[in-house]
């Protein structure tokens, strides 16, 4: 595929994903979607470009493994995956709905491809370094991706994992921070300040880039850049709005967690290009 | 009694030989948690987690994800306590074969409150998914790692380190789910786990030299309990039942029979030993054990109280009481 042509297919790519995204929560009438939609992009060019995996074989050994330590924007992977064909596309209309596969938070015993059960904060890059150790250990050249919120940073036990990353020399490990400056009560630099972000994993012997989040081109090239074997760990910082892709979400703390009604539901399809 | 030191720094590096699937994790007690062999031996399949317990055991997640067996080895609070999200959300909930030995059970530890896993058993217990072991000695410690490994999922250890008795005999291995019976009686079941059954065992002896006729069991898998041989001689038991356990009497050993006891119906006297409610403080296990109440004189007090009759057994007629191995399975009436 040419590049330009590329970087149109993975656009639309999100673009679907954010119709998903609206779609599902506004019909589960409940989850989060300002989360799921700055991230949308970079999950775009993570499953339709830079992954290796098979959705006809979710647990072949030499697959690259992704996990959302920021749990509660599970339907940005669910919509990413089955637009994969890890499982139907109707799925996505049972989010949240009893019997599903699609809980309110990642569960790897019943969704298909996905690597890690998650949802409570903190905890995806300490299992994501155990799995880039394992994975090493085993002889695999996978990579192992885990997506970080901002405010997720907060938790203590991150940095005991970026500090572990580090001693193990994991540079298989690539975690991506969804830098969207939001969180639940507010501007995390009032919550809790996390920034400077880079410094931080700088000083605990990280390799670091900071790109736009939104921007599909600094998106795979980081993604390319992130492949080479340095004996250091990679953290993507990327700076994103929270909603992006709904006028009215975008940078909207209001909309961490909260569903669009149906009027609402009209107005972000709309915007999003999609009925 | 044979006592023996350092069984489980041995034993776990003989096991664990032909198993490379078996990762050590160890958070800066090594020695403590008699490590230092393996690590020395395995250095390859040690690895040194610093002081950070939590991202310890979802560490011990991503591994077991991916295949291995991680043998977490930490003081028991130091798992439990700190780390009960991260067992519960990274380990418990996706069924990870993680195992987790924690040492220092109850009042094992002049440490003091800070150090004592006296409420583990409760809390652990509430996870689903979870099972629970306990060793009551030396070979109970050696034949853990065989009884955990058959567990497609989580296993919480309650470990015992140093100089540790034998009373049970090597040809008979704890085995997951299956209780020991050590004596046969009727007049009264007494339960016991862990570090009480020594104490237990000296009580009973004691006892039935006075004629009280006492069904003793000790307990190894706290979880799942599901052992009908426990329901039977609780069943047929005159003056009902008492549990002995170094935990808090909430929530353990004595809380799981008195579960069992209502459910099944049985309607019949419970008393729980251990810790009553309270925080312990520091100092020898042989002192503390009397001050809370878990050593062979409160058994025979906590009998006493039972059957109803006063026997004037004393600390002297304790101490010249000589515990053999037994095979307890094999000939129960030994004692």
């Amino acid at each position: 595929m040419e590049y330009l042509e590329k970087v149109k297919y993975l656009e639309d790519k999100a673009r679907e994903l954010r119709r998903h995204i609206i779609t599902m929560i506004h019909e589960a009438q409940s989850g989060h979607p300002g989360g799921s939609l700055s991230a949308a992009d970079f999950v775009a060019v993570l499953y339709f470009d830079a992954l290796r995996i098979r959705p006809s074989e979710p647990k072949w050994n030499e697959r690259d493994r992704v996990i959302l330590s920021k749990g509660h924007t599970c339907p940005v992977i669910y919509a990413a995956l089955a637009m994969k064909g890890f499982y139907d596309l109707s799925e996505i209309h049972t989010l949240r709905k009893m019997g599903s596969i699609l809980q309110g938070h990642p569960d790897m015993k019943k969704v298909p491809g996905l690597d890690m059960t998650s949802g409570s904060l903190g905890q995806g890059l300490s299992a994501g370094a155990g799995m880039a150790f394992g994975a090493k250990y085993d002889g695999l050249d996978s990579k192992v991706y885990v997506i970080l919120g901002d405010g997720e940073l907060q938790e203590g036990q991150v940095w005991e994992a970026a500090m572990t990353a580090a001693k193990y020399k994991l540079d298989n490990l690539i975690a991506f921070v969804d830098d969207n400056n939001l969180q639940v009560d507010g501007n995390t630099c009032e919550i809790m300040p996390v920034h400077p972000i880079a410094d931080k994993f700088l000083a605990f012997g990280w390799e670091v880039y900071s790109i736009d989040g939104h921007n599909i081109g600094e998106i795979l090239k980081v993604l390319e850049d992130v492949k080479h074997a340095s004996g250091k760990p990679k953290c993507i910082i990327a700076n994103t709005v929270k909603g992006k892709g709904v006028s009215y979400m975008e940078n909207a703390c209001d909309w961490h967690g909260a569903c669009p009604d149906a009027c609402q539901y009209t107005t972000a399809m709309e915007e999003l290009g999609g009925a | 009694m044979e006592i023996v030191s350092r069984v489980h720094a041995r034993n776990l590096v003989e096991w664990a030989k032909d198993k490379p699937e078996v990762l050590v994790l160890s958070a800066d007690l090594t020695s403590s948690t008699e490590i230092d062999l393996f690590r020395d031996t395995y250095p390859d399949r040690f690895f040194s987690m610093g002081i950070a317990e939590q991202n310890m055991l979802s560490f011990a997640g991503g591994l077991a994800r991916e295949g291995y067996y991680p043998f977490i080895h930490t003081f028991a609070v130091f798992i439990y306590r700190r780390a009960y999200d991260q067992i519960s959300m990274s380990i418990s909930y996706p069924n990870l074969p993680v195992r987790m030995f924690g040492f220092l059970p109850g009042i094992t530890t002049p440490g003091g409150a800070t150090h004592q896993a006296i409420e583990d058993i409760a809390v652990m217990r509430a996870l689903p998914n979870m099972t629970i072991l306990e060793c009551g000695d030396a070979t109970e410690v050696e034949t853990v790692l065989d009884a955990a490994h058959s567990v497609n999922g989580p296993v919480y250890i309650r470990m015992l380190r140093g100089e540790i008795p034998r009373l049970f005999d090597r040809s008979e291995p704890m085995q997951l789910g299956r209780s020991r019976t050590l004596s046969i009686g009727s007049d009264i079941t007494v339960v016991s786990s862990g570090i009480c059954t020594e104490e237990a065992m000296r009580a009973v002896q004691v006892l039935e030299k006075q004629g009280v006729s006492v069904q003793h069991m000790h307990v190894s898998t706290l979880k799942p309990f599901d052992d009908p041989e426990i329901i039977e001689a609780i069943a047929r038991s005159k003056h009902g039942v008492i549990t002995m356990e170094n935990h808090t009497v909430i929530g353990g050993l004595g809380s799981i029979i008195a579960e069992k006891i209502a459910e099944e119906g049985l309607g019949c006297k419970l008393r729980r030993m251990g810790l009553k409610d309270t925080y312990a403080h520091g100092a020898s296990k042989g002192y503390l054990m009397r001050e809370y109440g878990i050593d062979a004189m409160a058994l025979i007090s906590e009998v006493e109280h039972a059957v109803g009759q006063r026997f004037g057994i004393t600390e002297a007629d304790l101490a010249a009481t000589y515990i053999a191995p037994v095979h307890s399975m094999a000939k129960p009436e030994a004692l």
